[in-house]
């Protein structure tokens, strides 16, 4: 598939603290942006610091072309961007990296797809619930587990509550509330982004339960396009296979989560 | 207003070629811009047979650089000869193969494979800091880069430039060893073997421990080995570190070097070469200079 992918100047229109750390900044797109789906990142250029971030895009509106990333300061490069003013401008190279398979999910059909979503995981979930939902005709129930470190870090549940019934776990596991939902009903397909114990966990229980999930993975990054090969994880297709290195960037960030080698 | 430069008797439209490793074979950059807006390609890293590399984490950010530490990952030769160079060749740039490998006869096996390809030039890698055997170990003194040079020159049917590591007490005299064993070119510099530590983990960033520095962060060391390396050789040197301007070509250009190569400028940012190439050109206009050659070595100690 050749990438729509281009590298732009966009400009913030809002920047809004939401949560402890977490700040939701939303972009006007430049005319030539291709829109972007569900899973894909935007690589952003910040003043101040060497590299681009990788940010999932946690929505994107098509008749505003308003993309909107939610940012979780890490380090001193999400601090700056945090800081970014309503005017400001930055470049950024997107949309990149495979989507969330939403279409191929549904197949036309009105979709039963959960989302599970830790920490700054749930950001891309939010797009997935928005997109899966305008799909279904806002008649997908989409069913969203939630899981924070703790109560100050929490963000999205009430927007996720919009398209179906949200679980919001702080300081726990979110994967003990889908346990149990699983135990009564399996979905079409699970969704999931967050920290690498976390999916190593929902791996398990994916597997115990027969349900197709995919996830979204993290890494430091490069180019952000494929070529420097740094941002590698570990994939294997069936298990006992020999691991290969996969790049997040271009072959992810979104994979079967059967496949993904946890360390 | 004339860019093209003559690299041992291989045409380039202009001076700036990608650098290794940060280009892959070029497919990734060409679906952002027409890649034939360089000189040249050189390739990522090909051994003899597949490899897998390091595992992660490979990045780690400077203030104004980046450590890696890849190891060589890349589907082999023969898949490159197979499956990218048609495609590469057809891009009108000048393809450059970086070659590396394990022993002598890693790298002459691959070179001689390369040799009935089609590529341009054999770029031989013996400066990779990032692998357990080879790689830097053939790179660190004279004598081993005047075997190894020595052997791949026997194999090579192509112009071979040698890729000097800076992990060196003396780049002169191990740019003289590659030249009288038979380089054809000489380019310059790899990457500086460094590391980054987690305070709050105590743990190194890298998987691999150490990794290799690149970005303006070298650029300085970069230009002084390049100044050097031209003087004591007489080969085309093409000289790279930390360039990221038009005017960092140019000062590579005028410190020696025939041609330049172009690294951590494309992952930083992925336009990095149609906007190189065009400051290059207005560098050049603003300062009435009608030939890239007359740059080159240009520079005045008076």
């Amino acid at each position: 598939m050749k990438s729509a992918a281009r590298d732009i100047v966009s400009r913030v229109i809002s920047n809004e603290r939401i949560a402890d750390r977490i700040h939701d900044i939303r972009f006007a797109l430049h005319s030539a942006a291709e829109p972007p789906l569900p899973g894909q990142f935007a690589h952003v250029s910040v003043p101040g610091v060497f590299l681009r971030r990788p940010i999932s895009i946690a929505g994107f509106d098509p008749a505003s072309r308003i993309a909107r990333l939610i940012v979780r300061v890490a380090g001193r490069g999400t601090d700056i961007l945090s800081h970014m003013k309503t005017g400001d401008e930055t470049r950024m190279t997107m949309p990149l990296g495979n989507p969330y398979p939403i279409r191929e999910l549904t197949g036309g059909e009105i979709p039963d797809i959960w989302l599970v979503g830790g920490g700054i995981g749930a950001a891309p979930l939010l797009y997935a619930a928005d997109y899966i939902s305008r799909l279904a005709g806002g008649r997908a129930g989409i069913k969203t587990f939630l899981g924070f470190r703790d109560a100050a870090a929490a963000f999205g549940a009430s927007e996720f509550e919009a398209y179906g019934e949200t679980s919001l776990d702080i300081g726990g596991f979110v994967t003990d509330a889908l346990t149990e939902s699983l135990g009564k009903k399996i979905p079409d397909a699970i969704l999931a982004c967050g920290p690498a114990p976390m999916l190593s966990s929902l791996q398990k229980i994916c597997a115990r339960s027969g349900v197709r999930a995919y996830a979204s993975l993290e890494e430091r990054m490069g180019c952000g396009v494929g070529a420097c090969l740094v941002c590698n994880c570990g994939i294997s297709k069936d298990a006992g296979d020999e691991v290969s290195y996969k790049r997040v960037c271009r072959d992810g960030p979104v994979f079967p989560l059967p496949e993904v080698v946890f360390k | 207003m004339n860019m093209s430069v003559d690299l041992c008797g291989v045409k380039l439209k202009n001076p700036l070629i990608a650098a290794s490793g940060t280009f892959g074979f070029g497919r990734e950059y060409d679906e952002l811009y027409d890649i034939s807006c360089w000189g040249g390609i050189s390739v990522k890293g090909l051994t003899n047979e597949p490899r897998t590399g390091n595992p992660p984490h490979r990045i780690a950010e400077t203030s104004s650089g980046i450590l890696n530490s890849v190891g060589l990952q890349n589907p082999g030769v023969d898949a490159f000869i197979r499956e990218e160079l048609p495609w590469l060749s057809r891009m009108g740039v000048v393809v450059i193969a970086n070659v590396a490998g394990a022993t002598t006869d890693d790298y002459t096996e691959a070179v001689r494979k390369l040799s009935d390809s089609p590529v341009d030039i054999i770029e031989l890698n013996i400066s990779c800091p990032n692998v357990k055997e080879g790689g830097v170990h053939f790179g660190i003194c004279p004598k081993s880069v005047s075997k190894v040079t020595g052997a791949v020159r026997k194999r090579c049917l192509k112009p071979l430039m040698v890729k000097l590591s800076p992990n060196v007490s003396d780049i002169a005299s191990v740019a003289r060893a590659a030249e009288d064993a038979g380089a054809d070119a000489i380019s310059l510099i790899n990457t500086i073997t460094g590391m980054a530590i987690d305070a709050r983990t105590r743990r190194p960033i890298l998987a691999n421990i150490t990794g290799g520095l690149s970005g303006p962060a070298i650029k300085p060391v970069a230009l002084r080995m390049t100044w050097q390396a031209s003087k004591a050789v007489a080969v085309p040197v093409v000289g790279m570190g930390g360039i990221d301007t038009g005017t960092d070509a140019a000062e590579f250009l005028i410190a020696g070097a025939r041609a330049v190569m172009i690294g951590t400028a494309n992952i930083t940012d992925p336009t990095a070469g149609p906007r190189i190439r065009a400051e290059l050109e207005n560098f050049m206009s603003e300062n009435g200079v009608d030939d890239a050659n007359e740059l080159v070595g240009s520079l005045r100690t008076d």
